[in-house]
C-alpha cells in the first residue's frame, strides 16, 4: 500500500479528569475499510468522532493526503470530505428517502420568480445515487421513509453522505448493530461497493464476524490505547478477541 | 459492483390506502352526515341556502386550519387564536372607527398585528423554552384580556364594505367572497407545505427533532414561523368574522381554538407530529361546519356543538393512534387490553369510583326536600 490517507498520531483526550484516549495513532487508506474494534469505553467512539470534527483532541495531530487536518467542527469535516453515519441514523421518517438525502441540503428551482423545492430532481438524483453508487432500488421513493427495512434506510443515510462529491472518507459506527443478518449482509455489500469506489471506509463494530468478512485491518482499541493493528487476511478473531481483552499482554 | 435490487411485492391494502387514509376518515363521517340529515332533515338541510350557510362558516376556519396544521406538524400547538382574532378585529375595528384609517389600511395592519401575536408566542416558546401548550394558553389570556380592557363591553359595528365584502360578500352567480378567501388560504398551504423549505422542515422538524437539528436545520426559526403563520390567519379570521357579523367585541370567537384543533386532527395531521395532511384539513372543517349546521338544523341546544368537538378530538385521535399501532405490531381489538390483570384493577377502580357516586347520589334523594328556588 502506499500512503495513508488519514494520519492521527499520538491523539490523548481527556473530558475533565477521565482519559477517554491516550496517544492512539490511526491509518486510515483509500480503496481500504479499516475495522474499530474494542470493548465498551475503549474510546472507539471518540476517536471518530475526533476525525469527524464532532470533538477537538486534547493532544496529538492529524493529516489528510499529506495536508495537516485541523478541524473546529463537523462541517470543517465534511468540507475535508470526512463524513459519518451514525448508529442513530439521523433520518425524518415521516419523509420519504429523497427528502431525507437532501434535507438540509435542498435542491430548488425558481417558479415564477420564487425558489422552490424541486422534488423531481431531488427523486431522480436520490434514485441515480442509490442505484449508481450503492447498487440499491427502492420499489417505491414515493413511500415515507419509516416504511423501509433497517437496511434499506441504512442505505439512505449512507447515499446522503456519498452524494457530496467530495467525500474521501466514511466513518461508519456500528451500522449494523440494529440489523437481521439479511439486513447485516446487505449493509456489508455497501461497505464493499464503497471501498470499490475508493473511498477509506472506517467500521466501528462489536462483531467480529463482520468485520472479518468486510474489513482489510483491524485496529484494535483497550481501554483508551491502541492494543494492536493486524492485517485481517493474515489474522483470526482469535487474535483479536485477545488483543480486546488483554490476554496477549498477560501471556 | 454488488447490487442489491429490492424484490418488488405487491402493496398491501393498507399500503394503497395509506395516502388517501386523512381524507377517507373526515369523508366517510361527512356521508354518514349527509345520510342521517337526507332521512332526518333532508327538506331544510339540503337548501341551497343552508348549503351557503355551510359554506360561510367553513370558510372563516379554513385560514387557521391551513397554519394549525403546520404547528400541529411540528408538534406544536396553538391555543391562543381565539384572541388573537378578536384582538385583531378590535384593534382594526378600532383603527377604522375611532382614527378613521381607511379600511384597506386598516385590514392588512390588523394581519401583520395578529403576525405579531404569533411571533411573541414563538418567542415565548422557543427563546423562554416554555412548552407550546402552556405557553399559547398564557398568552391565550394576555390577549383575551387586553381586547377587554382595549374594547371594555363595547360592541363595534358598523364597517366598511371592504371589511363586510371579505367577511360575507357575494360574486354574483359564484361562492361567497370569504369561500375563496379561505380555499385559496389552504391552495396556498397545500403549495407551501409541499413546495417550500418551511412545508419540508416542518415535517423534519415533527418527525424527528433530532435528525432536524442533525442536519443543520434552524429549528427554532421554523417553529417561530409556523406561530407566525397561525397568527396571520387568526387575524385573518378575525377580520372575516368581524365582516360576517358586521361587528365585533372582546368576547368573540371563544370556540376557535378546539375547533380548529378538531378539524385538523380529524383531517389525519398527527398529534404526535411529522404526519401533515392539508386536504385533510380542508375536509376536517367542512365536516365540523356541516356538523355543528347539522346540529343547529335538528334544533339542537347550541351548547352541543362544544361537546360535539370535543368528542370529535378524542375520538379522532384515539383511532388514528389505533390503526398506527395495528400496522405496526398487529395488536388486537381495543377491548383485549380489558383481560389483562393490569386492566382487572382498572375496571375495578372504575366501578369503585361509580358506585360511591351512584351511593351519593342515592343519599341527596332519599334526603332532598323540596326545592327552594335559588333568587
Ligand atoms: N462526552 C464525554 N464526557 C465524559 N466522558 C466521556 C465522554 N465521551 C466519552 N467519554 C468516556 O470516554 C471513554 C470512551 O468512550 P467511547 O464512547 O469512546 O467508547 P466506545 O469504545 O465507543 O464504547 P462503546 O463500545 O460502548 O460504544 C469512556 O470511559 C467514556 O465514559
Ligand atoms: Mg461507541
Amino acid at each position: 500500500m502506499t500512503e495513508p490517507l488519514v494520519q492521527m498520531r499520538g491523539i490523548t483526550k481527556r473530558f475533565g479528569g477521565v482519559t477517554a484516549l491516550s496517544n492512539v495513532d490511526l491509518d486510515a487508506y483509500a480503496g481500504e475499510v479499516l475495522a474499530i474494534v474494542g470493548d465498551n469505553g475503549a474510546g472507539k467512539s471518540t476517536l471518530i468522532k475526533i476525525l469527524t470534527g464532532v470533538y477537538q483532541p486534547t493532544e496529538g495531530s492529524m493529516s489528510i493526503a499529506g495536508q495537516p487536518l485541523v478541524l473546529n467542527s463537523h462541517s470543517d469535516a465534511i468540507a475535508e470530505g470526512i463524513d459519518a453515519v451514525y448508529q442513530t441514523l439521523a433520518l425524518a421518517d415521516h419523509l420519504d428517502p429523497a427528502a431525507n438525502m437532501f434535507l438540509g441540503n435542498e435542491l430548488t428551482t425558481r417558479f415564477a420568480g420564487i425558489t422552490v423545492l424541486d422534488n423531481k430532481r431531488m427523486r431522480a438524483e436520490t434514485e441515480r445515487v442509490l442505484m449508481e453508487r450503492l447498487g440499491v432500488r427502492l420499489k417505491s421513493l414515493d413511500a415515507p421513509t419509516e416504511s423501509l427495512s433497517g437496511g434499506q434506510r441504512q442505505a439512505v443515510a449512507i447515499a446522503r453522505a456519498v452524494y457530496h462529491e467530495g467525500l474521501r472518507v466514511l466513518v461508519m459506527d456500528e451500522p449494523t448493530a440494529a440489523l437481521g443478518p439479511q439486513e447485516t449482509a446487505r449493509t456489508l455489500n455497501l461497505i464493499e461497493a464503497l471501498k470499490d469506489q475508493g473511498l477509506a471506509v472506517i467500521l466501528i463494530s462489536h462483531s467480529l464476524d463482520d468485520v472479518f468478512q468486510v474489513s482489510d485491518r483491524v485496529h484494535v482499541q483497550r481501554r483508551g490505547r491502541r492494543a494492536g493493528v493486524v492485517k485481517t487476511a493474515e489474522s483470526t478473531q482469535r487474535e483479536v478477541l485477545g488483543l480486546i481483552v488483554g490476554a496477549e499482554e498477560a501471556a | 459492483m454488488t447490487t442489491m435490487a429490492t424484490n418488488i411485492e405487491p402493496k398491501s391494502l393498507q399500503e394503497r390506502l395509506e395516502p388517501y387514509l386523512a381524507i377517507i376518515g373526515p369523508m366517510v363521517m361527512i356521508l354518514a352526515i349527509l345520510l342521517f340529515m337526507g332521512v332526518a332533515e333532508p327538506t331544510r338541510y339540503f337548501r341551497l341556502s343552508n348549503l351557503n350557510l355551510i359554506l360561510l362558516d367553513a370558510a372563516l376556519y379554513m385560514p387557521m386550519a391551513m397554519a394549525m396544521t403546520f404547528v400541529i406538524t411540528q408538534r406544536g400547538i396553538d391555543l391562543s387564536i381565539g384572541s388573537i382574532a378578536a384582538l385583531s378585529g378590535i384593534l382594526m375595528a378600532f383603527l377604522i372607527k375611532q382614527y378613521a384609517f381607511p379600511a384597506w389600511v386598516a385590514l392588512p395592519i390588523a394581519i401583520m398585528l395578529g403576525a405579531t401575536m404569533g411571533l411573541i408566542n414563538g418567542l415565548v416558546i422557543t427563546r423562554f423554552k416554555v412548552p407550546d401548550l402552556i405557553g399559547t394558553l398564557a398568552m391565550d389570556l394576555v390577549y383575551r384580556g387586553l381586547a377587554l380592557v382595549i374594547a371594555k363591553g363595547l360592541v363595534l359595528a358598523r364597517f366598511p364594505d371592504l371589511i363586510t365584502d371579505v367577511g360575507r360578500g357575494k360574486i354574483p352567480g359564484f361562492v361567497p367572497v370569504p369561500v375563496v378567501i379561505g380555499i385559496a388560504t389552504m391552495i396556498g398551504g397545500y403549495w407551501l407545505l409541499k413546495k417550500t423549505y418551511f412545508g419540508r422542515y416542518t415535517v423534519a422538524i415533527g418527525s424527528s427533532p433530532e435528525a432536524a437539528e442533525m442536519t443543520g436545520i434552524a429549528v427554532d426559526r421554523h417553529k417561530i414561523y409556523a406561530y407566525v403563520l397561525m397568527g396571520a390567519a387568526a387575524a385573518l379570521a378575525g377580520v372575516m368574522l368581524t365582516g360576517k357579523l358586521n361587528a365585533i367585541q372582546a368576547t368573540s370567537a371563544p370556540y376557535f381554538n378546539l375547533h380548529v384543533i378538531a378539524a385538523v386532527v380529524v383531517g389525519g395531521t398527527s398529534l404526535f407530529g411529522g404526519r401533515a395532511s392539508m386536504l385533510g384539513s380542508f375536509a376536517g372543517v367542512l365536516l365540523l361546519s356541516m356538523m355543528i349546521n347539522a346540529l343547529v338544523t335538528l334544533r339542537i341546544e347550541f351548547f352541543w356543538q362544544s361537546v360535539a368537538s370535543g368528542v370529535v378530538i378524542v375520538s379522532s385521535v384515539a383511532l388514528y393512534t389505533w390503526m398506527q399501532k395495528k400496522d405496526r405490531d398487529g395488536s388486537r381489538g381495543l377491548l383485549a387490553g380489558l383481560m389483562t390483570p393490569e386492566g382487572q384493577k382498572l375496571m375495578r377502580f372504575s366501578a369503585a369510583l361509580i358506585g360511591v357516586l351512584i351511593a351519593l347520589l342515592a343519599i341527596g334523594a332519599l334526603l332532598a326536600g323540596n326545592p327552594v328556588p335559588s333568587g
